[in-house]
């Protein structure tokens, strides 16, 4: 699973810090999402696309 | 939908809190038992374990996520090395059990704590599956 959070959040200049207090995670959760280490749950994952004004499906691609 | 839930003070003192409660258990086993040191030893070090965990949360994204349980990747993290700890454990009484059997032993408390391994994860696993 690929997604664009990083390219997301930089677009609108958003540290990880920023972002993640934005979505009440931490910094290094950001980070493992944005590098997939780690796969956020369904409700963090449509957080983060509303944030973004996104669909899920526009920030997390399926591998294929 | 809210991925930012308010920390109640329940939580984020619930682990220096349970450290306290230990180290209070271990000072009254300590002075019923005749071993005062044992007990003074195990309420200042449980009690300054609970006191440094609170200090550096506020400065380990891991340590402040295990205090908050806001962070489901912590959360998650937490849930593993959980399961790990349980299964070594498990694995140590199973050990131990066989051990104790092959000394001529009755393999007590093993077989009673491995037993109990047993029937938590039975009533466990009822439990969530009814939940899920």
């Amino acid at each position: 699973m690929r997604n664009d959070v990083r390219g997301e959040r930089l677009a609108r200049g958003l540290s990880q810090a920023a972002l993640g207090e934005a979505l009440g995670v931490s910094r290094q959760t950001v980070n493992s999402i944005e590098t997939g280490r780690y796969m956020p749950s369904l409700p963090l994952a449509i957080a983060l696309a509303r944030y973004f004004s996104k669909t899920v499906e526009e920030v997390f691609h399926v591998n294929d | 939908m809210s991925t930012t839930d308010k920390v109640s003070p329940a939580t984020r003192w619930a682990v220096p809190g349970v450290a306290a409660l230990a180290g209070v258990a271990y000072l009254v086993a300590g002075l019923l038992g005749g071993d005062v040191s044992f007990g003074v030893l195990g309420f200042v070090l449980m009690l300054g374990t609970g006191v440094v965990f609170m200090l550096v949360a506020r400065r380990s994204d891991t340590l402040a996520g295990l205090r908050d349980r806001t962070d489901e990747r912590i959360n998650a993290i937490d849930r593993s090395a959980s399961l790990v700890a349980g299964m070594a454990v498990l694995l140590a009484v199973l050990v131990m059990f066989v051990v104790e059997i092959a000394q001529g032993a009755d393999g007590s408390p093993y077989y009673q704590l491995g037993a109990l391994g047993g029937v938590t994860y039975l009533l466990s696993l009822i439990w969530l599956r009814y939940r899920r």
